[in-house]
This record gives structure tokens, C-alpha cells and sequence, in this order.
């Protein structure tokens, strides 16, 4: 601590406790946490990778042009790697690494808002499920239950086609083509319900602690105590579950545009894996078609992790050695 | 402190529809059942107490015979399937026992504040001590967050705790630090009675003495009345003005402690007493007690504790015993004191 700093030439005495500035105290828990941070390779890794690809996701076009098509395409078809196209070209002579840059911006979009809308939607019903019980519970379970066996791929091709017609396809929402929006729906829809139920069973086991009655008859309500008392006590779930989410809604958004139901104007890494697949590139020995994409797949999922992992341990007090 | 003194200190006025003139606090034959698969439990059994201001009332008793329920009871903190089926709870002479949950919410913690059992429960794991501590200033006093923090830190201070010490986590403090830091908790709205329900379980001999040395520092200070529950007779004889014996959800004995612990006159009291080591005896074994307390889903109809008790006579088994009162401020349920006994003032030796 700087107690000489703030204390030039000890006017204040050098004798005698320090006075007690809570507020200070309180950054100096953050400062502490920032600092724990700092000390894990493992976050620092995970947030270099992810701040490379938001970077990459926010501002593609300075790096690598605007979007090549067919009309736009520099290079000859299915070039291998060389000096003017480090990463090779596509069929159509586009550029891969045009591609795989353009591409960072969808995948990211969709893994962020599905993993939001997932881990939002899931820790809100759990939490009030887990806390209320009796009916409440009931009520709300039964609707997880009916979101936990709908299977991602049969409620994508249904709804994609009818929530389109619905907005039509050009519509959009802060810049994020509708078709997309459908597939971020999708993957909030179906997969809110396994993290509804897993912090719901966590907070079943929280609200019979001692704490909370303490709190309650302290004189908190509800609603703070599902905010101060149960929420920190699930966060490390939480960061898991959105972890697990973001993996998964990658995956989904790849799978959904590998089997023809993605936004065929909108690069995501999944359309590319798509496009390499009908372009029967594995079969041409065209591996540098494949190799970038599916790398940023498991790049980007691969630091998630390793950042959750980071944050699980500093913002949970009791794991690890302090000072 | 005098009784005046102690309610004209308050730092809170009186409560509005207060008696005055009334007692601290009255219960009278307060039963509380708790609901099973498979019957009722009678828990606590017509159980009449009084606490006066700035007194040490101490509940022994051992596990399971009501002891806890009825402390709980009294700021409604039972079970889902525990109620209070009769008697009254009579703070400043107003009745707790008819009011909602709302009503009873301005009682709770400004008058009658817990130490709970186990303090590494009662403390949220992942929230700074202090910011646990300024909790009920914030929820019950509506102070702002700043004020609140400012009076957690008073509070550490008051308890021996360095007040750099609220920015730690409840695993960071030791076993009575976490104890002192719950007393800090129950002190926070400056409240007329404190319960503490075993707060020196699982702490060892010198920081439990500690912490009754703080308690009854406190009581001193602040004027607070003390309710102690433990099964820990010498916790009851070092700091409790009174102590009220209980067995199988009654009242076996209640008297000034320093009467009822040198002329023990229910069975009960004895035994329990000759149950706990003594060093001015010379005794290599301690007396247990045969047997086991009663299922209290279906208790023995008469006295209680006869099934266990050897100086049990017939009509032990078949009536009640009733209450009788001595003139030494000892109260008995014990069919070996026939009513006429109370009036005569027999006082033993």
C-alpha cells in the first residue's frame, strides 16, 4: 500500500492507525483483483485471443478490404497459399484470408448474443425458480423442461423459414442481418434451459444455508436476496454455463450454415466450412480452405475457456491463496 | 444500569403501541408444533418465561428439547412446517404471536436480534465481512450505503476487530472472529434483546471465553438483554443472571441461576448437574442419565421426563406436573413439590 505517498514528510504524524477510507478500500479489492488477474497466464492468453478476434470482428475492413464476392475476387481458383494470398483461395478466386477475417465478425456476434441471451434468460428463471419453489418452481420448470427436449436442429428449420417470412429477410436489428437473429434465437431458445436448471439446483442447496434465513431475518426481501446473497454464490456456474454456451453456439451457428440454413451473404466461419464442403475441398487436397476457419473456431473457443476459467478463480474469494 | 436507565437510553424510541410499565419481554404458554408425515410434534409445550431489561436468561437442555424452537419462535423464524398453535410472545407488552410477517418485520432485528449457530453458515461465503455487517443497517434503518459502512466499521471496532478487517471474506477470519463479526451483525440496529442459540459451539475453550467475556462486557455496556441457549451448563453459571431448565418441550425448572445450580430440586436438574464435571468433587465418573428423551410426536402423559427419572411415582405417569413457585424465585414442575410446598416458601438448603 502507498500510505508514504498519499502522506508527504508524514504531516499527519507518522504514529497512530491509519484512518479507514472504505471507499478506498473498495478499489483496492478490485486493484487486488486486477492484479490477481494479471498473475494468471491463462486469462491473459484467453483475453489476447479474444480482444485479436474482436478487433478483427469490429473493424474487418481495415485489415483485409471490404468483403471480396465473385465479381471482387483477386486470385485464380483454389490457389494454395502463397505471398499475395497468404491463405490461399476459395473456388470462386476469393481471397481466404478476406474470408476468414470477414467471418470473425458473424461467428462473434452470434456466439456473444446467443451465450447472453442464454445465460440471462437461464440464471433468471433458475435463480427465482430455485429461490420461490412451490408453484412458481413448478410452473417454471415445466416450461424448462419443454425447452430442454427441443432439439436445436428441428426448431432451426422450422423456425428460420416462418420467423423470416414473419420480418422478411432483409430486415435488421442494429445492423444484424434477421437471419442471423434467427439463429441466435434459436440457440437461446434451446439451450437457456439446461443453465435454468443447473444454477437451479445449485440454488436449491444455497437457499437452505443459514445465510440466507440470517438475511431474511434481517429483514431483506426477495428480491434482494436472490441479487446479494444466492447470484454471487452461482456467478462461478454462471461463467461456466456461458463458457459452455459460447462453444456451443459457435458450433450450432457452423453446423446450422454447414447444412445450408446460415446467411448465405454473411461470411460466418460455419458458411466458409459450408462453402469448402460443397466446393469438395477436402477431397482436392484444398486443407487451406478448411484450416483457417476451423482454427478461429477452436481459437475463439479455446481462449473462452481459459478466460472463464481465469475469472472463475478471482472473482470466487475463496479459491486460490490471496496475497 | 437500572431498568429506567436502560429504556430511556434506547437509542430508537419505544415501540408505539407499547405497554408501559409492561415487562421486556412475557411469553406465556407458547406451544409450537411441527408438522410431519406422520403426526404432529409437540416441540414446545406450554413454555412461560420473562426477561427483564438488562438481563442474562440462559436455556439449557439437551438436543432436541426445544430449546432452539422456542428462541426461534419468538422473532418467527421457525421451519415451513413449524407453527406457534398457542400462548403469546409479549414484547413492552405487545403480543408478537397475532402479527403478520409485515407487522412483526419491525420487531425483528431492531428489538430482538440472533447470534446464530455456527458462524461460517450464517455468513454469506462470497460477501465482505462488513458489507454482511451493514446489511441490516441498510435494509432496516434505510441508512445510505456510506453511513452503513461507516457503523459496520464502529460495530468491528466494538467486537475487537480491526476495522481493515471488513474488506475480508468470511474464510479469510478466524472461528471467533466469524462469531465476534456475527454479535457485531446483531448489534447493528441497536436492539433490546439478543438470542444467542449456542454461540460458542465448535470454538475452543479460550476464544468461548472470550466470547462470553464480550457478551457480558456488552450487556454492561449497552444495556442489552441476553437470551443463551446451549447445552453448556458453564456457559449458563459464568454469564446468565437466570436460568431455565427445559426437557421434552417444557419447563422442567427456572430460577435465578445461582439457585438453581447450588439447590437443584427437579430430578432432572440434578442429574444434568451431576452429568457436568465438577472440580471441587471428587468424582472419577460423571452420572449419565438412562434412556432416552421421549418421541415427542406421542410424549408420556404425565410428567415428561418420569420414564427416565428414579424417584418417579405413580402419579408422575398419569398428571402433569404443575408449576410451583418457591420463594426464591425458583419455579418446578415436579410432582416431589406438592403445590402447598410454593406457599409455605420452603427454601432448601
Amino acid at each position: 500500500m502507498s500510505a508514504a505517498t498519499t502522506d508527504p514528510a508524514g504531516v499527519n504524524g507518522p504514529a497512530g492507525p491509519a484512518p479507514v477510507v472504505i471507499h478506498r478500500q473498495r478499489f483496492r479489492g478490485l486493484r487486488e483483483s486486477l492484479g490477481r488477474f494479471s498473475t494468471r497466464t491463462d486469462g491473459l492468453v484467453g483475453l489476447g485471443i479474444l480482444l485479436v478476434f474482436a478487433v478483427l470482428a469490429i473493424a474487418p475492413a481495415l485489415f483485409v478490404g471490404p468483403l471480396e464476392t465473385v465479381v471482387t475476387a483477386t486470385g485464380g481458383v483454389l490457389e494454395p497459399p502463397s505471398m499475395a494470398h497468404v491463405f490461399g483461395t476459395d473456388e470462386m478466386g476469393r481471397d481466404m484470408l478476406n474470408l476468414t477475417v470477414h467471418g470473425a465478425r458473424i461467428s462473434m456476434i452470434i456466439g456473444l448474443l446467443a451465450t447472453v441471451i442464454t445465460v440471462a434468460v437461464g440464471a433468471l428463471v433458475g435463480i427465482v425458480a430455485g429461490y420461490s419453489g412451490g408453484r412458481l418452481d413448478n410452473a417454471l420448470m415445466r416450461v424448462t423442461d419443454f425447452f430442454l427436449v427441443l432439439p436445436t436442429f428441428v426448431l432451426a428449420i422450422i423456425l428460420a423459414p416462418i420467423l423470416l417470412d414473419i420480418i422478411g429477410p432483409e430486415a435488421e436489428l442494429f445492423g444484424i442481418r434477421a437471419t442471423l437473429l434467427v439463429i441466435v434465437l434459436v440457440i437461446g431458445l434451446t439451450s437457456w434451459a439446461t443453465t435454468a436448471r443447473v444454477i437451479r439446483s445449485q440454488v436449491l442447496s444455497i437457499k437452505e444455508r443459514m445465510f440466507v434465513d440470517r438475511a431474511r431475518v434481517i429483514g431483506s426481501g426477495s428480491g434482494r436476496i436472490m441479487r446479494v446473497h444466492i447470484l454471487p454464490n452461482v456467478v462461478n456456474l454462471i461463467i461456466a454455463q456461458a463458457v459452455l454456451t459460447f462453444a456451443f453456439a459457435v458450433f450450432v451457428e457452423t453446423t446450422l450454415a454447414f447444412i445450408g440454413l446460415g446467411d448465405p451473404f454473411a461470411p460466418s466461419w460455419g458458411q466458409v466450412l459450408n462453402a469448402a464442403q460443397s466446393a469438395g475441398a477436402p477431397g482436392l487436397g484444398a486443407w487451406w480452405y478448411i484450416v483457417p476457419p476451423a482454427a478461429c473456431v477452436v481459437l475463439v473457443v479455446l481462449a473462452f475457456t481459459l478466460l472463464g476459467n481465469a475469472l472463475d478463480d478471482i472473482l470466487n474469494p475463496k479459491s486460490g491463496s490471496r496475497r | 444500569m437500572s431498568e429506567l436507565d436502560i429504556r430511556s437510553n434506547r437509542k430508537w424510541p419505544m415501540p408505539k403501541q407499547a405497554v408501559p410499565g409492561a415487562p421486556l419481554l412475557e411469553v406465556e404458554d407458547l406451544s409450537v408444533r411441527f408438522a410431519m408425515r406422520n403426526g404432529s410434534v409437540k416441540a414446545v409445550d406450554g413454555v412461560s418465561f420473562r426477561l427483564n431489561d438488562g438481563e442474562a436468561l440462559g436455556i439449557a437442555g439437551e438436543s432436541g428439547c426445544g430449546k432452539t424452537t422456542t428462541a426461534l419462535s419468538l422473532v418467527r423464524l421457525l421451519p415451513a412446517n413449524g407453527r406457534i398453535r398457542s400462548g403469546s410472545v409479549k414484547l413492552f407488552g405487545i403480543d408478537l404471536v397475532p402479527k403478520t410477517e409485515k407487522q412483526l418485520a419491525r420487531y425483528r432485528w431492531r428489538e430482538i436480534s440472533m447470534v446464530f449457530q455456527g458462524a461460517m453458515n450464517a455468513l454469506n461465503p462470497v460477501q465482505r465481512v462488513g458489507d454482511q455487517i451493514a446489511e441490516p443497517i441498510e435494509v432496516r434503518l434505510g441508512a445510505s450505503r456510506a453511513a452503513s459502512q461507516k457503523r459496520a466499521a464502529e460495530l468491528l471496532d466494538l467486537v475487537g476487530i480491526p476495522k481493515q478487517r471488513a474488506m475480508a471474506y468470511p474464510h479469510q477470519l478466524s472461528g471467533g472472529m466469524r462469531q465476534r463479526a456475527m454479535i457485531a451483525m446483531a448489534l447493528a440496529c441497536d436492539p433490546a434483546i439478543v438470542i444467542g442459540d449456542e454461540p460458542t459451539t465448535a470454538l475452543d475453550v479460550m476464544v468461548q471465553a472470550q466470547i462470553l467475556q464480550l457478551l457480558e462486557q456488552l450487556r454492561r455496556d449497552l444495556g442489552l438483554s441476553l437470551i443463551l441457549i446451549t447445552h453448556d451448563l458453564s456457559v449458563i453459571a459464568e454469564t446468565c443472571d437466570r436460568v431455565m431448565v427445559m426437557y421434552a418441550g417444557r419447563v422442567a425448572e427456572e430460577g435465578p441461576a445461582r439457585r438453581v445450580f447450588t439447590a437443584p430440586r427437579h430430578p432432572y436438574t440434578r442429574k444434568l448437574l451431576l452429568a457436568f464435571p465438577n472440580i471441587h468433587a471428587d468424582r472419577r465418573t460423571l452420572d449419565v442419565i438412562p434412556g432416552q428423551p421421549p418421541d415427542l410426536r406421542n410424549p408420556p402423559p404425565g410428567c415428561r421426563f418420569a420414564p427416565r427419572c428414579a424417584e418417579a411415582m405413580d402419579v408422575c405417569r398419569e398428571v402433569v406436573p404443575p408449576e410451583v413457585r418457591f420463594a426464591d424465585g425458583v419455579r418446578v414442575a415436579c410432582h416431589l413439590f406438592p403445590v402447598s410446598d410454593a406457599v409455605a416458601g420452603e427454601v432448601p438448603a
